[in-house]
C-alpha cells in the first residue's frame, strides 16, 4: 500500500518511515508542508496519507486543513491525522463529509506499533479510527441523543467510533457477532439513521456521536 | 405622551438645572456663614491663640459642608465625586498642621470662594428661570389687580391696559421660557463641573491612585507569574524529567541484558515503552497548563468554541468582532471560560450555558451565564477566587452575580490596550 507521510519533525518523519516500511507499506514520499502533499495527492497513485496536525508555516492546524483539502481533491482519500493532543472539533471536521476513511489519533498511539498499523489499515479500508481520548470527552455530555442508547449499545458505538469491525467488537465485549450486529441495528434506529444508506452509516453514527 | 417629547425633555432638564442652581443659592449663603466663622477663628488666633481651639472644629465643619455639596453636585451630574483626605496624625498640633496642608483643604477653601460668588449669581438665574414662567402668566392675567400708582411691570414696562399686558407679557414669557429651556442647563452644568473639579480629587491625585492600583496588581501579576514558572519547573523536573531518566535506564539495562537474558530485556523494553507513554501524557498536561495548544491553533474564538463543544452542559457561544487580543489576555480568557464551564458542570445544576465574547473599546468582555441554581460562594472551593486573581493579574475587572435560585453570570473585562 502506497502511503504519503506529512510531518515536519525530521525525527518523527524518519521514525514513521521506518515503522511503515517495516510493516509492509510503501512510503511514496515524506513531505513537511501542505502544498507538496496536495501536489502528490493530485498526481494520483496514493492509497493513504499520514498527516501531522501542526505543519509549517504557522504550526497551527494546517494538517487538518491539508487533510480536508486532499479529500476534496480525491474524495474518500484515506487520511490518518495525528497530533500531540486531540480536540473533538478536529475529529468532527475530518469526519464531516461522512465518507469514512478518516483517522484521528494521538501521537502517543504511534508507539503502540501494532495498534497504529491496525488503525492505518482500517482507515485505508474506508473505516474510521478515532482516538479513545476524543471518545472519552464525548461520554460526559448530558443532552446528546446518545442518552437514548443502552450502556451496551454505547459501548458498541464507542468501539465502532474507534473503527473496530463487528468481529473485533464481538471479541472485545465477549459476545457473539450476531449480538453486535443486533446492537448496531438498534443504534442506527435510535440515532434515526436511514437503513437505505448502508455504506456510510457507521461513519454517520460516529458523526452523530461526535456531534452530541 | 406629550405631543412635543423633545420640548418636554428639555423643559425637564431645565427645571432640574434651575432647581440645582436655586438650591445652590441657599448653599452659597450657608457657605458665606461657614467661611466667615472660619475667618473669625483665624482672626482669633491673634487673640491669645483662642482660635487654635476653634480652628480645627471649623475646618471639620468645612469638610462636612463640602461633603454635603459633593453629594448634591454628584447627584446632579450623575457621578460620584469622591475626595480622599490624607490620614490625620495624632497630636493636636500635628493634626492641625496636616489638615491645613492637606491639598484637599485648600481646594475646599477655593471651592467656598467660587461657590459664594458664582453660587449667588447663578442661583438668582436659577430662581428666575424656575418661577419666571408661571409668575409671568399670573402677572399677565392679574395686572389689573395692581394698586393705583404702582402698576405691574412686564418686560420692564409698566402695564396699565390689556393690549400692553398681553404684548409685554408675551415678550417676558418668551424670554423666561427661553432661559428655562436653553439658558440654565449649560450654566448649571458649568457651575457643577467647576465645583466637582474643586471638590473632587485633583488629576494628580487620580493618577497617583491609578499608579498605586497598578503597582499593586503588577506585583500580584509578577508573583503569579513567578509561582507559575516554579510550578512548571517542578512539574517538568520531578515528573517528566525523572520519567525520562528511568526510561533511559531501563533501555540501557535491556541492551546489556539482551544477550544473556532476552526475556528480561523484553520486559524492560515493555516497561520503557509504557514509561515513555506516561512521560508523553504528563508532558501534554504540563503544556496544556502553560498555553492551551488549541488556543494557538485556532485563536481565542476557536478555542472557546472547542470548550463549548466538549462542555458537559450544552453551551452556546456568541462572539462579536474581537480585533487584536494579546496572547496573555487570550490565555486568561480561555482559562476563565474553561473554569466557569467546569463550575457550571459541577455545581450549577444548569441545563445550558451561554458564553459571550465581545470587545468594548480597549476591553475584552467575557461572560459565562448559566440557568442553574445560583448561590455561588467565592470561598466554596469553586475556583472563583482563582479566576479573580487571574483577572486581577491583568488589571482587569471581575464580577460574579449569582443570586440563590440563579441564574449565575460570571463576567470579566480584560484590558487589550487600545
Amino acid at each position: 500500500m502506497r502511503v504519503v507521510i506529512v510531518e515536519d519533525s525530521a525525527v518523527l518523519a524518519e521514525g514513521l518511515n521506518l515503522l511503515l516500511s517495516t510493516s509492509g507499506f510503501e512510503v511514496v514520499a515524506t513531505v513537511d508542508e501542505a502544498a507538496p502533499f496536495l501536489k502528490i495527492v493530485e498526481e494520483g497513485g496514493t492509497d493513504a496519507a499520514v498527516v501531522d496536525v501542526r505543519l509549517p508555516p504557522t504550526f497551527r492546524d494546517e494538517g487538518v486543513q491539508a487533510a480536508l483539502a486532499a479529500r476534496r481533491l480525491v474524495p474518500g482519500l484515506p487520511v490518518l491525522v495525528f497530533s500531540q493532543y486531540v480536540e473533538q472539533v478536529y475529529a468532527r471536521e475530518l469526519l464531516s463529509d461522512g465518507r469514512g476513511g478518516v483517522g484521528y489519533l494521538l501521537k502517543d498511539r504511534v508507539s503502540r506499533v501494532g495498534d497504529f498499523i491496525d488503525a492505518l489499515k482500517r482507515v485505508a479500508a474506508g473505516g474510521t479510527a478515532i482516538d479513545p481520548d476524543v471518545i472519552g470527552q464525548l461520554l460526559v455530555r448530558r443532552d446528546s441523543p446518545l442518552t437514548r442508547l443502552t450502556a451496551r449499545e454505547r459501548e458498541v458505538l464507542e468501539h465502532m467510533a474507534q473503527g473496530l469491525s463487528n468481529a473485533e467488537i464481538a471479541e472485545k465485549l465477549v459476545v457473539t457477532e450476531r449480538a453486535v450486529h443486533k446492537h448496531i441495528g438498534n443504534i442506527f434506529a435510535k440515532l434515526d439513521l436511514d437503513p437505505g444508506d448502508s455504506g456510510h452509516r457507521r461513519v454517520r453514527a460516529v458523526l452523530t456521536y461526535l456531534d452530541a | 405622551m406629550s405631543p412635543f417629547p423633545r420640548l418636554t425633555a428639555r423643559a425637564e432638564k431645565g427645571m432640574r438645572a434651575a432647581l440645582y442652581l436655586s438650591i445652590g443659592l441657599g448653599t452659597a449663603l450657608v457657605s458665606m456663614v461657614v467661611l466667615s466663622t472660619l475667618m473669625v477663628s483665624v482672626a482669633l488666633i491673634g487673640a491669645a491663640g483662642a482660635g487654635l481651639v476653634v480652628l480645627p472644629v471649623n475646618l471639620a465643619l468645612v469638610r462636612r459642608w463640602a461633603d454635603q455639596e459633593r453629594r448634591r453636585t454628584g447627584g446632579f451630574l450623575g457621578r460620584a465625586i469622591p475626595a480622599r483626605y490624607r490620614p490625620l496624625p495624632s497630636g493636636f498640633g500635628e493634626r492641625l498642621r496636616a489638615t491645613l496642608l492637606d491639598p484637599v483643604t485648600l481646594r475646599e477653601l477655593a471651592w467656598l470662594g467660587w461657590h459664594i460668588v458664582m453660587g449667588v449669581l447663578l442661583g438668582l438665574f436659577g430662581m428666575v428661570a424656575l418661577v419666571g414662567v408661571p409668575s409671568t402668566l399670573l402677572q399677565t392675567a392679574l395686572w389689573w389687580m395692581a394698586p393705583d400708582g404702582e402698576p405691574a411691570t412686564l418686560a420692564l414696562r409698566s402695564v396699565t391696559d390689556w393690549p400692553t399686558a398681553l404684548l409685554y407679557g408675551a415678550v417676558q414669557f418668551v424670554v423666561l421660557a427661553a432661559l428655562l429651556l436653553w439658558g440654565v442647563a449649560p450654566l448649571a452644568r458649568l457651575h457643577a463641573t467647576v465645583a466637582a473639579a474643586l471638590l473632587g480629587r485633583s488629576r494628580a491625585a487620580q493618577l497617583a491612585e491609578r499608579v498605586e492600583t497598578l503597582s499593586h496588581t503588577r506585583a500580584g501579576a509578577l508573583d503569579a507569574h513567578a509561582a507559575e514558572l516554579r510550578r512548571i519547573e517542578r512539574d517538568l523536573h520531578d515528573g517528566t524529567q525523572a520519567r525520562l531518566v528511568a526510561l533511559a535506564m531501563r533501555l540501557g539495562l535491556a541492551r546489556s541484558r539482551m544477550g544473556e537474558d532476552p526475556e528480561q530485556a523484553a520486559r524492560l523494553l515493555a516497561e520503557a515503552q509504557s514509561g515513555a507513554e506516561e512521560a508523553m501524557t504528563e508532558l501534554r498536561q504540563v503544556i496544556r497548563t502553560i498555553y492551551p495548544p488549541v488556543l494557538s491553533d485556532r485563536g481565542l474564538v476557536g478555542a472557546v468554541e472547542a470548550l463549548a463543544a466538549r462542555s458537559v452542559v450544552p453551551a452556546t457561544v456568541s462572539v462579536d468582532d474581537l480585533g487584536a487580543v494579546p496572547a496573555s489576555v487570550e490565555a486568561t480568557a480561555y482559562h476563565l471560560v474553561a473554569e466557569a464551564l467546569t463550575n457550571v458542570a459541577k455545581h450549577a445544576e444548569a441545563s445550558r450555558a451561554e458564553i459571550s465574547l465581545s470587545r468594548i473599546g480597549g476591553w475584552l468582555r467575557i461572560a459565562v451565564t448559566d440557568d442553574g441554581r445560583g448561590g455561588v460562594a467565592e470561598d466554596g472551593g469553586t475556583g472563583v477566587g482563582g479566576m479573580r486573581r487571574r483577572v486581577a493579574a491583568l488589571d482587569g475587572e471581575f464580577t460574579v452575580v449569582s443570586p440563590v435560585g440563579g441564574p449565575t453570570r460570571v463576567e470579566a473585562l480584560l484590558p487589550c490596550g487600545s
